[in-house]
């Protein structure tokens, strides 16, 4: 260890930290903004306005909802690739493609090299952390997501593309970290897409990404088949990995009893795609459940997945089940 | 040889413009509209569609899947014995479906894609084939709760689908297509797959196509010639090494030649598709060929879909006067 001012990974000290995935819902007032400037009926400016009300309106319900490890709520994104692709050089929008349902989303296709032009959350990081005192994630979408879920017309390989968004991704995490980011996390959930084939790539991508940080670094991996990529994804490069639990009913703990999980986790435990908020007991039960296979101290507790999906008050009413309950559980773990 | 396509389409325009059908799903759920309207809705896209694929002058055409949220849950709603869960990714794509769950005897209670195999017939200027999920890809998707085996649960989708492939045939399309691509994620499992694929096709007089895609045949090819189907779809995209592996034997099937990118934007030119025609014609004469996308197209935006049906078209048409 130096005597260096760098700031400590775990910069919050309570057992159990409380944090969420990265997105809530937008306001209707945003939604109906979005759609104003779409249509160009709106400009940049007003629009910007009120996403940065929006953005406060969250930094203010997570302080009352006594979250410790806070984020922006993401109001100023459409989706978690395109607005990395519309910033970078490299990108162009190749049209809305189908997801599930009657979900669309703006796919971006790589027409040539890639890179960063300049900081890309850097602002809306500085921004959000201006607002309070609790501790903001820096949000970034990982390399191997954004080259997964881009059509590539340019690189030969996939393995080129994703390199080459590993280290623009790691410029703008060193320049969060510059600017004051303690946590930064890096969401991957198509990291398992093609484990077989891809998983050292990946691996060698988030090495690329999370060098020389001091920050504490976050994975977010979501669906698909996680005990494919175990034990193996205990060796990306980040502190925590977060991932959905609840969805499963907990069925990934199983997995991870042997070999142990040895980084943090970030404990998935609410269903973001349920309407039904869940019950502090649930939270609890899940809790203690994990307890089981992993000790307190590497445990984070989140929701599955980002809430964009679910209205305000269904988001706030399962935050405030998981903050009950991780308040319950700290207690008796403190007796 | 000819043109064909493997089953979905883009149910939407391309942006700005929402689109008829995915306006209709919004107007839907907020009770401003019935599910009647909305089945007409997609009744007219169907029809655009089967429109757009013979305007780029494909020769059998499907009905571009336009009512189908998934290939899984279509099926498993018009199936006894199914209940539907949560969201899970589809292969190795960015698409996702709701899980089937088998909570009992599965069974067929009558005809699920009927009624849109005889709109698409009618309202086609080309022939249409309608495209069944098979029951070994309906199985491995699916969480069986009910069988307690895969064998099991296989050979009851295997015998509850066969009423439904009977029903479109007797119903008049001459080609019936079952999509098996869940084959080459359990290559180990070719000896169940068979059992069902017996069971499946009993009694069903059609022109019979199985498609896979997303991977490679090694460790299948040649056994999977025995199957009682007489087209066998294959991917070359996603697994370039599908040239070499059908080189190995004879190939004795009609050759469903997947050489289009139905995952990129990249449009190939008329060029690219000859050559790939070329390739496919080293495996099987050109009368024993059908050239076309890798997979569905609802990978792609609208646009592109389009462009590529027609590279494909003219490119079928290059080799085809290259050869004469």
């Amino acid at each position: 260890m130096t005597a260096t001012a760098t700031p400590t990974p775990t910069a919050v000290a309570t057992l159990l930290p409380t944090t969420t995935v990265g997105s809530f819902p937008k306001p209707p007032s945003l939604l109906e903004a979005r759609r104003k400037v779409a249509r160009k009926q709106m400009g940049p400016a007003e629009l910007h306005a009120l996403e940065q009300r929006a953005t406060e309106e969250w930094i203010r319900r997570q302080e009352e909802l006594d979250i410790d490890i806070l984020v922006d709520g993401e109001m100023y994104r459409g989706d978690m690739v395109a607005f990395f692709a519309d910033q970078m050089d490299g990108f162009e929008i190749a049209g809305l493609v189908r997801s599930y349902g009657n979900r669309y989303y703006p796919k971006p296709a790589v027409v040539r090299p890639v890179g960063r032009r300049g900081p890309l959350t850097v602002d809306w990081f500085r921004f959000a952390q201006g607002l309070t005192p609790r501790p903001v994630k820096g949000m970034l979408t990982g390399p191997y997501t954004i080259a997964e879920w881009s059509f590539n017309e340019y690189y030969p390989s996939r393995r080129e593309l994703v390199m080459e968004l590993a280290r623009a991704i790691h410029d703008e995490a060193a320049d969060l970290e510059r600017a004051g980011a303690r946590y930064i996390q890096i969401d991957e959930p198509a990291i398992h897409t093609r484990p077989e084939e891809d998983f050292e790539l990946a691996v060698e991508a988030m090495e690329v990404v999370t060098r020389g940080l001091n920050a504490y670094t976050i994975t977010h991996v979501c669906y698909g088949d996680v005990p494919k990529i175990y034990p193996a994804m205990l060796r990306l490069a980040v502190n925590q990995i977060d991932l959905a639990l609840k969805n499963d009913d907990f069925a990934l703990l199983g997995t991870f009893r042997v070999p142990r999980f040895t980084k943090d986790i970030g404990l998935g435990v609410l269903d973001a795609h349920s309407h039904r908020a869940e019950t502090p007991e649930e939270i609890v039960d899940g809790i203690r459940r994990t307890l089981d296979v992993i000790p307190a101290r590497q445990i984070y507790v989140s929701p599955d997945c980002g809430l964009k999906t679910r209205t305000i008050d269904e988001t706030m009413a399962k935050l405030a089940a998981m903050v009950e309950g991780t308040h319950l559980v700290r207690r008796e773990l403190a007796a | 040889m000819n043109t064909t396509v493997v089953g979905s389409y883009p149910k939407i325009p391309d942006a700005p413009a929402p689109g008829r059908w995915r306006t209709s799903v919004e107007k839907l759920q907020r009770g401003e509209i019935t599910r009647e309207d909305l089945h007409r809705v997609e009744d007219e896209v169907t029809a655009d569609v089967l429109r757009e694929q013979a305007d780029a002058g494909v020769d059998l055409l499907t009905d571009g899947q336009i009512r189908w949220e998934d290939g899984f849950t279509y099926f498993a709603r018009g199936l006894e014995g199914f209940e539907i869960n949560g969201l899970q990714r589809y292969f190795d794509t960015n698409v996702y479906y709701r899980q089937p769950v088998a909570k009992g005897e599965v069974a067929w209670r009558g005809p699920i894609t009927l009624a849109d195999y005889q709109f698409a017939a009618s309202h086609s200027v080309r022939p249409v084939k309608p495209v069944v999920t098979g029951p070994f890809t309906l199985a491995v998707l699916s969480k069986d709760e009910f069988y307690g085996t895969r064998d099991q649960f296989v050979m009851a989708l295997a015998a509850a689908l066969n009423k439904e492939l009977r029903a479109l045939a007797a119903a008049g399309a001459a080609v019936i297509q079952v999509d098996e691509p869940g084959l080459l994620v359990h290559r180990d499992q070719l000896p169940l797959f068979r059992r069902a694929a017996n069971v499946l096709w009993d009694g069903v007089s059609a022109t019979r196509a199985m498609y896979t895609y997303f991977g490679h045949l090694d460790g299948l090819y040649p056994d999977i010639l025995d199957l009682p189907v007489s087209v066998i779809g294959v991917d070359f995209v996603a697994a370039p090494r599908n040239w070499e592996i059908l080189r190995r034997a004879k190939f004795t099937k009609v050759l469903g030649a997947g050489i289009l990118d139905a995952r990129n934007t990249r449009v190939e030119s008329p060029d690219d598709v000859a050559a790939a025609c070329r390739q496919a014609a080293e495996i099987a004469p050109p009368e024993m060929l059908q050239i076309g996308p890798s997979a569905g197209l609802e990978f792609l935006p609208r646009r592109v879909a389009r462009r590529k049906l027609e590279a494909l078209v003219s490119g079928v048409r290059l080799a085809k006067g290259g050869a004469a």
